[in-house]
């Protein structure tokens, strides 16, 4: 069969294969994502309490008043905390399961990492009040070992809280992309490297370590992008009245302001997208799927 | 007779659209899709059906609705609304709440904005006869009429004010004591800017003498005063937390997160079932009052429902509702009907338990009380301050 038939017939298969992902993607993805960012341009009605089509910079200029866009950036800031030190406690554990584990210690272990997916995000949040509180376990514990004297105020109700509470709930995220990229490691490299005479750290820093890179990132950014959209930790351990990017879109959306809930939602959409964009030019994400398409 | 009116939408669409046009009707049409609730407007349904949207504390469960349906002739398909005023008031607004539900039980406040954009329709008082026997002082809730018609029906009232710890704070008699600086870091209140801003007007209003008019509605001048004393104390390290639903307020108290908060009654008594030592507090500023109202709402009526609806009402009014949800909850429909039904039904329900309920509710009202009101008048310029205030 000529060649260019035989690259037709796969382009349609290819074609064909990726449609029900593409029609869902088109469908769910972004045509909501581009009527979200067409109304947010959008002005309020207040006679019917929804939009209409009377185009409008408004909403944008508002995100600049009442400290919406101090939100914005304190929301970003806590989520890259959040990934940091998710990325910094999921490279030692990523290491132990795809570099010092077999198959089947290694499938326990990524087992236990995803326990926290068992239970619901808010039970899960709402035992760390019990936990992090005046009465709770960590202060006892600190009282009676005689470290304090008076329960620890800023356990619970703090960013500390926050931080910690999302750090617990979303590691996995960090954790299973570099198990993956563990996973493509060629081990005659690691074989080479010792036989060359690399200690442990000489061949993690120099061999792994740079492997690894994309699935760091990967990690990264789904925690980044997972703790930007979420809004119990800091509900449930934030001090008085801490916000978010959700909780300031409920908040607007409670007043029916509909073009402002749009314009934030549009804001997020397009940082993360041009943090996305960012991680793959100055890091290789793309790197990741670089065995694909062979 | 159900008429079917599912259609009426598309017979005033002009049939020749301008490729804007059409481009903008879709776009309204799918975010009208995307704010509603996706279901079967137009499902066959029988002439004495009403679909119940309202608070979910208001469902008194199959059993309670068959006896009702008894009693009445009203098979009711109760939905929960979530409770939360704002998206309820935008799936009317905006989704199609109208085609799928025809009454709705309500955090009063939102009749006048609902009524003025004719998403809900006036009750006749003639086809209510319970009406006649609802406490005078619920039918005079300054926010159920709108030009001289009754648009909501107070159907459950109760009054809030203080939750304090016994051992540490003994003797609340003022909101003054959510703001002592001596209780710096041990006071909440809730995260809804309708509750707290709401009793922080009382307390100014009654003891520090600031010029407020209508706690529950404020002007801007008095919410920009209001929010700057929250702000103030917010930034003071006053507040441990502002709490969010039942769960959250609840654990403060009992893990003594905090010693004093504003909040729910049913608050205390779940603390005290787990052993903890806490009272409701008697302000001496007044309590501030809330009714869930029952609404007409519009499409009801188009669908030639009114007629059923307005039995639907009644019968919640007549007695057995208002024992059965006081059983259930603690929740008191303010009608002397309750006492008669529970004497005349005292297999079923203790007349001295109900009596004892609807007192405990009159003697709150025999003070100062402020009416909550959902939608004030500058309701987008309180969310303002709201944000303000969490980032103070």
């Amino acid at each position: 069969m000529p060649h260019d038939k035989v690259a037709g017939r796969r382009r349609r298969m290819d074609f064909f294969l990726a449609l029900p992902s593409l029609v869902v993607f088109v469908c769910m993805g972004f045509i909501p994502l581009a009527l979200i960012a067409t109304w947010s341009f959008w002005s309020f009605d207040p006679d019917t309490y929804w939009i209409k089509p009377v185009w409008s910079l408004a909403s944008y200029a508002a995100l600049l008043e009442n400290g919406r866009a101090t939100v914005l950036l304190r929301t970003a800031g806590l989520a890259a905390l959040t990934a940091t030190a998710s990325t910094l406690l999921a490279v030692p554990a990523a290491t132990v399961v795809g570099l010092l584990s077999g198959p089947r210690r290694a499938t326990l272990l990524v087992a236990l990492f995803t326990i926290p997916f068992f239970t619901s995000g808010l039970v899960r949040a709402f035992a760390w009040r019990l936990v992090l509180g005046r009465e709770g376990i960590i202060n006892n514990v600190l009282i009676r070992l005689g470290i304090a004297h008076t329960p620890v105020e800023w356990l619970l109700f703090s960013d500390f809280a926050v931080v910690l509470g999302m750090v617990a709930a979303y590691l996995p995220f960090a954790i299973i992309p570099m198990v993956l990229v563990f996973a493509r490691i060629e081990h005659s490299v690691i074989w080479a490297s010792q036989d060359l005479g690399a200690g442990f750290w000489m061949m993690f820093s120099s061999i792994v370590l740079p492997l690894i890179m994309p699935g760091i990132i990967a990690g990264f950014l789904f925690v980044f992008v997972v703790a930007v959209a979420t809004s119990m930790e800091i509900q449930l351990l934030g001090g008085a009245g801490a916000s978010s990017i959700s909780i300031m879109i409920n908040d607007v959306m409670r007043v029916v302001n509909f073009p402002l809930a749009f314009a934030i939602a549009t804001v997020v959409v397009i940082f993360l997208i041009v943090l996305v964009i960012i991680a793959n030019r100055m890091l290789k994400l793309s790197r990741l799927f670089e065995d694909l398409g062979a | 007779m159900t008429h079917n009116n599912c259609n009426n939408h598309s017979q005033g669409i002009q049939t020749r659209l301008t490729r804007r046009q059409l481009v903008q009707n879709t776009a309204l049409g799918a975010g009208a899709l995307a704010v509603g609730t996706l279901g079967l407007p137009c499902a066959a349904r029988a002439a004495n059906e009403i679909n119940f949207w309202a608070t979910g504390t208001l469902d008194i469960g199959d059993p309670g609705w068959d006896i009702l349906k008894n009693e009445s002739g009203v098979k009711v398909n109760f939905t929960d609304n979530g409770n939360d005023p704002g998206p309820v008031v935008a799936k009317l607004a905006a989704g199609n709440a109208n085609d799928i539900y025809d009454v709705g039980g309500l955090q009063g406040g939102s009749e006048k904005e609902l009524a003025k954009r004719d998403l809900i329709a006036p009750w006749d008082l003639s086809q209510i006869p319970n009406y006649t026997n609802l406490w005078q002082w619920a039918k005079d809730i300054p926010y159920l009429t709108y030009e001289g018609k009754i648009y909501g029906i107070p159907t459950v009232i109760n009054a809030d004010s203080i939750i304090a710890l016994r051992e540490k704070a003994s003797s609340v008699d003022s909101y003054g004591v959510v703001f002592d600086p001596k209780l710096k870091g041990k006071t909440a209140m809730e995260d809804a800017w309708i509750n707290s801003v709401t009793f922080t007007a009382i307390y100014l209003k009654n003891s520090e003498n600031t010029k407020i008019a209508e706690p529950g509605n404020l002007t801007a001048d008095e919410l920009g005063l209001v929010m700057e004393f929250l702000i103030k104390h917010k930034k003071d390290g006053q507040f441990r937390t502002f709490w969010n639903g039942w769960e959250q307020g609840l654990q403060l108290i009992v893990n003594q997160e905090v010693w004093v908060m504003t909040g729910w009654e049913p608050i205390v008594y779940a603390a005290r079932d787990r052993g903890v030592d806490c009272y409701y507090a008697v302000p001496k500023e007044g309590y501030e009052a809330w009714g869930n109202n029952t609404i007409l709402l519009k499409g009801a009526v188009n669908r030639g429902l009114s007629k059923m609806a307005h039995q639907f009402a009644n019968a919640l009014l007549s007695g057995f509702y208002g024992c059965k949800l006081g059983t259930l909850r603690g929740y008191f429909v303010p009608t002397e009907n309750n006492v008669a039904y529970a004497t005349a039904h005292s297999a079923a329900f203790n007349p001295d338990k109900v009596k004892e309920l609807g007192e405990h509710v009159k003697a709150k009202f025999a003070g100062k009380v402020y009416w909550q009101n959902t939608r004030p008048d500058n309701f987008q310029l309180y969310e303002q301050w709201w944000q303000r205030l969490r980032n103070a």
